[in-house]
This record gives C-alpha cells, structure tokens and sequence, in this order.
C-alpha cells in the first residue's frame, strides 16, 4: 500500500515537473514573432503589406521556403477571429536566404537567422468598416544544433477609415522586400544531358567581377551539399550542378540565384531556367569566387569552428607526410648531407652548435614551402584552379630541376666544394657560415622535395586548395615542419646526438653512393622534359648540364678570366636551356596521351566516353595519371598493368579509360576539383549501371582492383 | 654495426609512418563512397546493436528490412512516437507479425542529440513500447553515411533480394505536428504493401523531414 502510495507520489510529481517544464518552455522561445503593417489604418478595397517580423536567438535559424536537406519553412496558420476571408491574405515574399551548412559537404540547409521578416499583401474588402483583424499561429522550425518547433499567436488589428501609413513599420517591411529576389533580367537555361548539370545565366549588363554565385533550387532536384562550380563568359555565367541521387529536372528548374560581390548587398533573382544547351559566352573560364563576408551566414556560428578542427586535421596529415618526404628517393640524399654534418659535429664536441643550425634548416624549409603555397595561390589566382604537380607541368621549371638534381649529384661525388660551407662535412658547422649552411640545406631538401610532394599528400592538400590563402599557408607550413622534425629533434633533445655513429671513411662512401638516386632523379625529369616540350628541349636540357660541368672544371683552374666564364656558363647552363623548353614546339599534346592511351588503356577519358560506356552497361574503370606522378607509375606497374588485371578487366568487360594530366587539361583539372582532389593519382571506379563513382585509395593493390572488379 | 641497428630502427619507424598515412589516406577515401541508390543493391554493413550484438545487412537476406533513423530528442521523431497514436510503434508491430526486420539506427555523434548508452536505447525502446528488431548504434555515422541518411526520421526499406527499394520520409506531411500524422499518407506502409503483393515500389523516393542527423 506505501509502495503505491509512493509510486503515485513520484508519478504525480513527475507529471507537474514536466507540465512546469513546458510552461517554462512555451515561455522561453527562441524567437520572438510579431505582426507588424505599413498601415496605421487601412480603407475598404486597398491593398497593403503585413509582415511576420521575427527575430531569433544568437546561433538559431529558421527557414526558406526550401529549407533544403533537413528543416521546416515557417508559416502562418490563419485562426479564429480573422475579419478577412483566406484569399484577402497572400502568399509571404520571402527575402534571399543563405547557406546554412548543418554537416560540411553533406547537409545544407537554406534560411536566416538574426532578423528576418516575410511580407504579403493583404486586401482589405470593399465591405468592410470598424476594423480588420488578422488572428493567426506562427509555427516555425528553429535549429541552433537541435531543433525545437516552436509556435507563437500572433494578431494585428487594423482601423477602417482614412488610410494612414505606419512609416516605421513600412520602413521596416520595405527594406526587406528590397531583398526579395526578383525576376531575372537575363536568360537561364539548363543542361541536364550530362553530369554534372550546367546552369547557364545569360545576362547582357554581366555580372559583377569577382561575384559568388550560388543556385537555391525550389524544389529538390539538386545536391543541397555540393558545390556549385562557376564559370564566366563575356555573355554570362554558369553553374555545374550535381543532381540529387534521385532528381530529374522536369520542364524547368526553378529557384534562385544569389549573388554576392565583395564590398556589396547581396543580390537575389528568381529563375526558371528551360532545359536546353547551355548559352555560348556564359562559361569560357573558371571562376574562383570566394563568398564574402557573412555570405555563409550561420557558418560563423556553427560550422566554422568544425571548419578550422577540419584544417588543424589536414594540417595534421601534411605534418606527417612531411616527415614522409623524408624518404623520397629525391630528397633523402640531401637530409643524409646534414646527417652526416651532425654526426661529425658531435663526434668533434660542438654539440652545442647543433641547436642553431637545426633552427636555421629547419627556417630554410618552412620558406621554401611558404614559397611553394605562396607560388600555388598565385597559379590559382591567375588561373582560376591549381592542382598539386603544377609546378611539373611547366616545362623550364622542370629542366631547371632536373639540372639541379644533376649538380647536386655531382656535388655528393665530390667533383666540386660549395665554397667553405661543404669542404669538409666537419667542417661545415664549425664556419660562420654555418648557419647559411643548414639554411639553404633546407632550401635545397624542400627544392628537391618539391617533385615528390603530390602522391602522399594528395588528400590533404586536395580538401584544403580550394580554401582561403591563411589555410592554404598553415597545411604547407605544417607540411614543411614535418619534413624539418627529425632534425630538430635530434637536435634539441640533449644527448640524442650521442646515439649519432662514429665518423669515419664510411661518410665519404656513403655521400658518393647517394649521387646516384639523384642522377636517376634526373633522367626521371628528363623523360618529363620530353613528354612535355619534345625532344628538342631534352637536347637543350643536356647540353645545359654539359655547360654546367664546363663550368665548374672551369672553376677550378682558377684565374679571374676563367672564373667569369665559368659564372658565365653556369648561367647559361641553367637559362638556356629552360628558356629551350619554354620555346612551344610542335604540339605535344595529345599525341602523347594517344601514346599512352594505345599502349595501356582502351581510350582517353573524358565524361561524354564515361558516359558512354555506362550506357552501354559496362563499368569503367578511370586512371587519371601523370608521366611525372611517381606513384602513378608505381601503381601502374604493381597493379594496373600485370597481366592479372588487365585480365580481370577483360573479364568484366571494364572499360578502361586514361586521362593523361601530364600536360595542364581543363577538363581533367576540373574533374579533379569536383572530387575535391590536389592532383593526381586519382582512380575513379564506377561499377556498372551506376552514376556516381567510387574514388579509390591512391595507393593501389591488385588484391583491391580484381576485388572490385570481381564484386 | 652500430649503424645498421640505427637505420633499421629508424626505417621501422619510417615504415610505421607510411603505413600510418596510408592508412589514414584510405580510410578518408572510404569516406567518400557514394551512398545508397534506390533500385540498385543495398550497401552492406556491419553494426553493434543496443543488446551489443554484431549485426549486418546480410544476416537478413531473405527477409524486407527496414531501416528507420531516430534520435530521441528530434521533435519529428517524437511526433511518430507520440502516443496516442503511435505510429512508429505500430508499424513496427505490424513489420515483426510480418516477418519484415526493423532496424532502428542512431547516428548521433557522442554528446550531440539523440546519442546515447545501450542501456539508455534500451529502456527508450521499452518506456514508448517500440518494437524494433534491432536498434543500431552508429556512433561513427558510417552507416549513415554510407546510406546518405540526412533526416531523423529517414527511411529505407531493403527487399529479401537485398536490393533498395525505398529511400525517404515516412509520411507525405513535413511537420512536427502529431495530428498531421491521421492525414498524412504513410510511404513506408504503401511500400510494404506493395512489396507483399508481389508488385514494385509505386512511390520509391521521397523527399526526407526532420532534423538533420547529428553526424
């Protein structure tokens, strides 16, 4: 009997605590919603605007009329002692929203927060006399990280006389139906015969330079998440649009368009775009534009903590592939040079000296990497796109490489001293000039680096190229102190160095046996040479490398006269030939990704063949490769062309499809940003009947391809 | 001899960081599969349920699955749970008498809505008198992810042949309102019905409601 009595007890407290908790709730919204009209008093027949005037809580958003992924569109729900009939009161004009990107990438959701207020046009009847009351329920959505659906009464209540108007009010209303988008003073058309969609926007006047542009669909026919890549023309823009997994555009696609120019209001058209081919002169060049300011909107609040937890990741990857690049073939001859410089230090009791110099190598490789972010930025900025591996697309960059891979070789086979700072590796440390030394042992690591940054790096670098310079910067930096870490530890934890092996004969040996990964490094880039500006520039290439080995035996005969031939021959030997290279030959592009292609994969890719092959029934199978990409070829020879899968391939029928991005392409450049990829590799895997492909691992196994052919 | 204990620690450690790198590599590709697509197969998966079983899509081939996202404190959630009139709770009622398996998932991340113990999924099972086969523990999201699940409620209905054939909302009315539920057309029930009389999915793909998933 207690035991009931108790429980009934608990039950009934329960059941005022919760009926408290809602009073407490009803009371605590999270935006305060009123109605509000530019009239003081109205006359029977007029029409005026009211408005539903809301303001939110710090961090809380309502909706658009689409709100997009996930979310609810406020409304107004007409009650009980309304003096209009229902079709008195119209429709709301809603104002532009803004993205709200709930989980970066994959739900975005449309709307306000602060301020927002809906206007709609109220007749008053010719009948009426006394006054005119609207009674209504404004029920709305509201999501900070949660979402509560809230409701508010709201009412308004009119005199009918001599029409006044209400000038705050009406102030207030109009500034907001200023942001009402309005109909498009161009044309819009949509292509949806491929993927992704484009969107073309044909307008006379143009559209501001540098000006954002993104697409907010009525309806769900579009990924609400995706990107809207941009392109501009003399006569317009237009938008690649990824379709939603299930949308098809069925007469028109209608929505809005925002527009955000830097240091302007945001600008808003309403657009039904018909299907057709897209306008010429509405999409001749990427646009890179960053949405300013605000635009984001409520990203300040929610999703830009996530954003920067997001590059301390990236920055976190790239520190760990900087420690990585430690090992590339290219760069480890370089690192054993400093090695061996501490380990004679050490041995010769200056320790102490270790501390300085680690600081100052590890310098020289945080600003040739700043450098490099610094030099992708700018390609970006003048391109409009940058992908990883650029710097190996140009042709003088790369012989310039390759005859600095050559004299470092020559330098580890001791056929010349780099003035004092090198003539003994003992020596190095003890000089004043010491300190130069370790920097531009740096410079050098990071120089010779440079070639092998894409492979391990690319899923780092690709998620953050495309993000504002600051971010671009800290991953590099991040990237460059990975790569100085081992020194700088050893030289900073006391008594590490003692572990260092004891100097001897063995340094010497070592040094002149690490000349020849760089003499292989060399002909590597050669090859690249000739794959990207003929054989002509190969020649010139090494000649210039002749002129370089001129010059230093030049150098060491001594004399004033002969010493400025020599500086001047050096000076050619690197010009010259970079200049050869510039020099455009007979076209090279596409002959060498026809090469390629017949030697190795059934035919060049392009998204029209992918098609294509999909519609045929077969799965395609996508290598986008370099000849310069080191672990292109690595995957190629393990696993994409043992007979073992090429067997597999035939099996399955897969089509295999190469696109060759030894030479800048557009097309594959733009294929790479959709998957928010730096560079290549990139294997793109579309099993057949499907639409959107899987990205594989850029480190392939043949166990992982026959599997999924297999599947 | 010294050196040669030294390099083959430090390419140990090398080997270690590359397999590290890799490894992280991989798995953020993995992330960037593509999700579900009605009328191809279902993704296959592997979850932890609240009774700290292992289960996969695959245990129940032969059978209709149902995969229904929730998180308890979503008002659309709480509006199919309200009771009266219980509608999630009937339908997965009538789903068990059918032999057709209720998968609940919950991809809340830890300490964001929704997220919660397998005891706490429990006894919410038990205190609002649901009745699901399993209730999934994805805490990672990637079963979510993997079904591009954006909504609490989404959701999903897998034939015995493992081929998707429903992805979307459970009713025709996007609101939080319980009484909108009676007016509502219920997706998930016309696509079981259909699926027992033999014929296709007459409304495949719907547009989800309700809170974003807490990823």
């Amino acid at each position: 009997m207690t035991g009931f009595i108790r429980r009934f007890a608990v039950a009934f407290l329960g059941l005022s605590l919760m009926a408290g908790l809602a009073h407490a709730q009803m009371d605590e919204r999270r935006a305060e919603a009123e109605l509000i009209s530019d009239r003081v008093s109205v006359a029977p027949g007029d029409t005026f605007y009211a408005a539903l005037r809301m303001q939110m809580d710090d961090g809380w958003h309502i909706y658009w009329r689409n709100a997009g992924d996930a979310g609810l569109p406020p409304r107004l729900i007409l009650k009980e002692g309304t003096s209009l009939p229902e079709d008195a009161v119209g429709e709301f004009l809603w104002p532009l929203p803004h993205l709200i990107p709930v989980v970066e990438g994959e739900i975005m959701d449309y709307g306000y927060d602060d301020e927002v207020v809906f206007a709609f046009p109220v007749t008053v009847p010719q009948d009426a006399s006394g006054e005119i009351k609207i009674v209504a329920e404004a029920d709305y959505l509201i999501c900070e990280s949660i979402c509560i659906p809230e409701s508010a009464d709201v009412s308004l209540t009119l005199p009918v006389g001599a029409p006044v108007e209400n000038a705050g009010a009406g102030a207030k209303i109009g500034e907001w139906i200023a942001r009402v988008p309005t109909a498009f003073p161009g044309e819009a058309r949509i292509d949806d015969a491929t993927e992704p969609w484009r969107l073309s926007l044909r307008l006379e006047a143009g559209f501001p330079e540098d000006a954002h542009i993104r697409f907010f669909p009525f309806n769900h026919e579009i990924s609400h998440p995706a990107a809207q890549p941009q392109r501009a023309g003399p006569d317009g823009a237009s938008l690649s649009l990824t379709p939603d997994r299930t949308g098809s555009v069925s007469d028109t696609l209608d929505g809005v368009i925002r527009i955000d120019a830097p240091g302007a209001e945001p600008v808003g058209y309403e657009i039904s775009a018909a299907r057709g081919e897209i306008f010429a002169g509405t999409a001749d060049r990427e646009v890179q534009a960053v949405m300013p300011g605000k635009g984001l909107g409520s990203a300040a609040d929610g999703a830009a903590p996530l954003g920067f937890e997001r590059i301390v990741m990236l920055a976190f990857f790239a520190l760990i592939g900087g420690l990585i690049l430690n090992l590339m073939p290219c760069v480890l001859p370089v690192l054993s040079m400093k090695a061996l410089g501490m380990v004679q230090a050490a041995a010769s009791g200056r320790a102490g000296e270790l501390k300085s110099h680690g600081l100052w190598y590890t310098g020289g490789v945080l600003i040739s990497f700043v450098a490099l972010a610094g030099a992708l930025l700018l390609v970006r900025q003048a391109t409009g796109s940058a992908t990883l591996g650029f710097q190996l697309q140009h042709a003088p960059t790369v012989a310039i490489l390759a005859l600095v891979m050559f004299a470092v070789g020559l330098w580890l086979m001791g056929f010349f001293e780099l003035g004092s700072s090198v003539q003994n590796l003992g020596g190095t440390l003890a000089n004043r000039g010491g300190a130069a030394g370790a920097f531009f042992t740096g410079v050098l690591a990071a120089v010779v680096g440079a070639p092998c940054v894409g492979p391990f790096l690319g899923a780092a670098l690709g998620a953050v190229i495309g993000q504002p310079a600051p971010a671009v910067i800290a991953v590099f930096l991040a990237m460059g102190f990975g790569m100085a870490l081992p020194f700088l530890i050893l030289s900073f934890v006391p008594g590490l160095h003692r572990l260092l092996p004891k100097p001897g004969k063995w340094m010497d040996t070592l040094k002149q046996a690490f000349a020849f990964p760089m003499f292989l490094t060399a002909a590597w880039l050669l090859s690249v040479v000739a794959g990207l500006a003929g054989a002509g520039a190969v020649g010139w290439t090494v000649a210039g490398a002749t002129a370089l080995v001129f010059a230093i035996w030049l150098g060491r005969q001594g004399g004033g006269l002969r010493k400025g031939v020599a500086a001047l021959a050096l000076a050619g030997a690197f010009v010259y030939p970079a200049m050869q290279a510039n020099v455009p030959t007979a076209p090279v592009s596409g002959s060498s990704q026809a090469a390629f292609t017949g030697s190795y994969g059934e035919a060049a890719w392009s998204p029209e063949t992918v098609q294509a092959m999909l519609a045929e029934g077969r799965p395609v199978f996508v290598d986008f490769t370099a000849s310069w990409c080191a672990s292109c070829q690595v995957n190629k020879l393990t696993t994409l062309k043992t007979r073992k899968v090429q067997e597999a391939f035939k099996d399955a029928n897969v089509a295999f499809l190469v696109a060759d991005f030894t030479q800048k392409d557009p097309m594959i450049a733009e294929e790479l940003k959709l998957r928010a990829r730096a560079g290549v590799p990139m294997y793109l895997w579309y099993p057949a009947g499907a639409s959107e492909p899987q990205i594989l691992p850029e480190i392939l196994t043949q166990e992982l391809v026959i599997g999924l052919v297999q599947g | 001899m010294i050196l040669s204990r030294r390099h083959l620690s430090l390419a140990a450690g090398m080997a270690a960081a590359v397999a590290l790198t890799a490894g992280a590599l991989i798995a953020s590709t993995a992330e960037a599969a593509p999700s579900a697509d009605v009328g191809s197969s279902a993704p296959a998966f592997t979850g932890t349920t609240s009774n700290g079983e292992t289960v996969s899509l695959a245990d129940f081939a032969g059978k209709t699955v149902v995969l229904e996202w929730t998180n308890d404190g979503c008002p659309f959630v709480k509006k199919h749970y309200a009771t009266p009139p219980a509608n999630m709770q009937s339908l997965q009622a009538s789903a068990a008498a059918d032999d057709v398996v209720w998968l609940s998932v919950i991809s809340s991340r830890p300490g964001s809505q929704g997220h919660v113990s397998p005891e706490k999924a429990n006894e919410l099972t038990t205190s609002r008198g649901a009745a699901p086969a399993h209730v999934i523990l994805d805490e990672s999201g990637d079963i979510g992810r993997l079904y591009g699940a954006k909504t609490t409620p989404h959701m999903y209905i897998v034939t015995p042949e493992g081929k998707l054939v429903y992805d979307g909302a459970i009713d025709s009315i996007p609101s939080a309102k319980v009484e909108d539920i009676a007016k509502a057309e219920n997706y998930v029930t016309a696509a079981l019905a259909d699926l027992s009389a033999g014929k296709p999915v007459a409304t495949a793909s719907t547009k989800p409601y309700g809170c974003a998933v807490k990823y």
